[in-house]
C-alpha cells in the first residue's frame, strides 16, 4: 500500500495482510479480519495467500464493527454506531434494520458511469442499527483498511462497501486496444472502462471488496514488473503502474493470418506498490489485429 | 438421563452424537450467530445422516448438496419432478394435483407435484450451488415458502400454495405471485429447502421488524407478515427507488446470501 504504516509499539502483532499494528490478542485481526493463528503462506515468487476471513470473525471501524458470515457468499454485516456511516451500491444490501436511515451519495460523471455499467447512485447508511451486504456471488469478502491519506485502486465492480471516511472517486482506467472488424474498430477494455480510487480522508478508514475465487497480494519492489490476466487484478496501490503488453506465440500454422493475430493479452503492473489477484477471471478477446492501444510492448516468441 | 439440545431445531438427542438425529445439525460446534441475531444455517457434514418417520436422509456434497432419502414403506416424500436426481427402479411414483391450474401457471409453478412411496432410495437435487436446509416441522404449525426454493417435503406435510397479497408485493416483492405453503396437523413433518449461498435465520419478536432485499426472502412462518415497502432513495437516473421486503414478527424468517435481484436494476 501507498503509505507505510505507523511504527508499532513493542511487542504489538503486525498483520501480514494490512500491515496493521494490533495487541494480537484475539484470533484474528482487528483491522482485517485475517486469522492470527494461522502459518503465512507465501509461494516461492513472493504471492501471499490471503487466508478466508473466518466465519463470523469481526472487524471494528470507528465505533463500529464488521462481522463476516457464512463462508461460500459471505455476508457483511455492519454494527453501525449513531456517528457511523457507509456507502454501498444498491444491489449489495441483503438485509437493514428499519432505524438505519438510507439516503443517497451522488456519484459525478453520471454520463460516464453509466456507459461504464457502473451505479450513478451510491447509497448511503447512517447509523444506529445493523445492516448487511452480499456481494451475491461466491468467493471471499476482503477487508482492506487504510491510514488516513491512504488510497487504492480497485477494478470495476469488485466493490462492496466503504465507511465514510473513505473518499470516493473514480477514473478512466486507460488500459484499452482496438482491433479491425471489417471495416469497423473494436474497443477493447481489459480492465473496464473505469476503475474507483478510494482514499481515507481525515483518519482511518475500511474498505471491504469482494474477490470471486483465491486472493493473493504481493509487494512490487520500484520497477519490478509482473504480468497477471487483466481480469485478475483486483486493487493496487495508485504507485503502481499499468500497461499492456501482447504475446504472439509461435504457432505451426506459420501460413495462416490467424496466427498473427492469435494473443496473448497480458496486463504489465509495474512497481513500486502492492498489488492483489483473484484467480477467477475472464480471459480478454485473442483474436483480432490490434491496431492502437493505450501503450503497450510487443512480444514474438 | 443428559441429552443435548440441537440449536437448530431444538430436538433432543442422545449424549455422544456428533449430529442432530431430526435435522443433521453438528451438535459439537459452536451456534454461529451474528450481532444483530441472524443464525446461520447448520452447515450440513458431507454424508450427514438423520431420520424422518421411519425413514432417513442423507446430504451428500458441499457445493451442490444432493438430499437422499432411504424410504421406508408407508413413507412417502413429495416434490417438483425437476429435482429428482436418481431413484431406484422399483420406487413407486405417482402424482399429486396442486389445483389451481391457470394460477400456477401465471405463476410459473408446476401443475403437479411428483410423489415417490417406498420402500426404496431417490435422491434431489436443486442443480445449483448453496446448501440444503432441513425444517422439521413440529404438528400445527405453517410455513411459506419462496416458490421454486422447496427440494422435498414428508407424506405428513399438507401442501398448498397461497398468493402474495397486495399488488405491491407481487411486484416489488422478488418473491413472485405465490409463496408454497406448508402445514403439519397431527404429526411433525420434515422440509427440505435448497437455499442458495448461505442461508440465515431470525426469529422476530410480536412486532419486530426488519427489512430484506426481496431476492433475499427464503421462508417465512406463516405467522410473519411480508410486504414490500418501497424505501425513499434513488437508485439511478430514471428509477425511482428500491423496494425492500418488511417483515414483521412474530416468526422465523429464513433468508440466502445469493440471490435474484427485483425490480431495481
Amino acid at each position: 500500500m501507498s503509505m507505510p504504516p505507523a511504527t508499532p509499539p513493542e511487542g504489538a502483532y503486525t498483520c501480514p495482510y494490512c500491515r496493521m499494528a494490533s495487541e494480537g490478542g484475539s484470533r484474528t485481526c482487528p483491522h482485517c479480519g485475517a486469522p492470527v493463528d494461522v502459518r503465512l503462506k507465501v509461494t516461492e515468487s513472493g504471492w501471499i495467500e490471503q487466508p478466508p476471513i473466518r466465519d463470523m470473525a469481526r472487524i471494528r471501524f470507528s465505533r463500529s464493527t464488521c462481522q463476516i458470515s457464512g463462508s461460500y457468499v459471505p455476508v457483511a454485516e455492519m454494527g453501525l454506531h449513531d456517528d457511523d456511516w457507509v456507502y454501498f451500491s444498491h444491489h449489495s444490501l441483503l438485509h437493514t434494520d428499519p432505524q438505519v436511515r438510507l439516503g443517497t451519495l451522488p456519484m459525478k460523471g453520471g454520463w460516464k458511469r453509466m456507459r461504464a455499467g457502473m451505479p450513478l447512485i451510491m447509497m448511503r447508511a447512517q447509523g444506529p442499527g445493523h445492516i448487511a451486504f452480499s456481494a451475491d456471488h461466491p468467493g471471499e469478502t476482503l477487508a482492506v483498511p487504510l491510514h488516513a491519506g491512504q488510497a487504492v485502486d480497485v477494478v470495476e465492480h469488485r466493490f462492496l462497501t466503504a465507511t465514510g471516511s473513505v473518499a470516493y472517486d473514480w477514473h478512466t482506467a486507460n488500459v484499452w486496444f482496438t482491433t479491425k472488424d471489417g471495416d469497423d474498430e473494436e474497443w477493447h477494455y481489459p480492465l473496464g472502462k473505469t476503475m474507483d480510487r478510494f482514499t481515507a480522508t481525515g483518519g482511518p478508514g475500511l474498505l471491504l471488496l469482494h474477490g470471486p475465487g483465491n486472493t493473493f497480494i504481493r509487494d512490487l519492489a520500484p520497477h519490478q514488473q509482473i504480468l497477471v490476466q487483466p481480469g485478475g487484478l483486483i486493487w493496487k496501490d495508485p504507485t503502481v503502474g499499468m500497461f499492456l503488453h501482447f504475446e504472439y506465440p509461435r504457432g505451426a500454422y506459420w501460413f495462416s493470418s490467424a496466427r498473427w493475430q492469435a494473443k496473448t493479452v497480458w496486463l504489465l503492473l509495474q512497481g513500486p506498490g502492492r498489488v492483489a489477484v483473484q484467480s477467477v477471471f475472464e480471459r480478454p478477446e485473442t483474436t483480432g489485429t490490434v491496431r492502437r492501444d493505450s501503450g503497450s510492448s510487443t512480444r514474438h516468441w | 438421563m443428559d441429552r443435548i439440545e440441537c440449536q437448530w431445531c431444538q430436538a433432543q438427542n442422545e449424549m455422544g452424537r456428533t449430529n442432530c438425529l431430526t435435522c443433521g445439525a453438528p451438535l459439537d460446534t459452536k451456534d454461529l450467530v451474528t450481532d444483530s441475531g441472524w443464525a446461520e444455517a447448520p452447515r450440513l457434514r458431507d454424508m450427514t445422516e438423520f431420520r424422518f418417520s421411519n425413514s432417513t436422509c442423507q446430504i451428500e456434497g458441499e457445493i451442490v448438496p444432493v438430499a437422499e432419502l432411504a424410504l421406508a414403506p408407508g413413507d412417502s416424500v413429495f416434490f417438483e419432478h425437476h429435482v429428482l436426481l436418481w431413484k431406484e427402479p422399483n420406487v413407486p411414483m405417482s402424482a399429486l394435483n396442486t389445483g389451481g391450474g391457470m394460477k400456477r401457471m401465471l405463476g410459473g409453478m408446476p401443475h403437479i407435484l411428483s410423489v415417490a412411496h417406498g420402500p426404496g432410495r431417490v435422491a434431489f437435487s436443486r442443480d445449483h450451488a448453496g446448501e440444503v436446509v432441513v425444517l422439521p416441522l413440529h404438528p400445527s404449525m405453517e410455513l411459506d415458502v419462496r416458490e421454486h426454493a422447496f427440494l422435498a417435503g414428508t407424506h405428513s406435510l399438507t401442501y398448498s400454495f397461497v398468493r402474495i397479497k397486495g399488488l405491491a408485493n407481487v411486484l416489488h416483492g422478488g418473491g413472485g405471485m405465490y409463496m408454497d405453503r406448508f402445514v403439519t396437523h397431527n404429526e411433525p413433518g420434515l422440509l427440505l429447502l435448497h437455499g442458495y449461498g448461505n442461508v440465515f435465520q431470525k426469529t422476530l419478536q410480536p412486532g419486530e421488524k426488519i427489512m430484506v432485499e426481496p431476492g433475499g426472502f427464503l421462508y417465512k412462518d406463516s405467522s410473519v407478515t411480508m410486504n414490500a415497502v418501497q424505501q425513499n432513495v434513488k437508485t439511478g437516473l430514471l428509477s425511482r427507488g428500491m423496494n425492500l421486503a418488511e417483515m414483521t414478527g412474530p416468526g422465523r424468517v429464513g433468508i440466502q446470501s445469493m440471490y435474484v435481484h427485483h425490480g431495481s436494476e
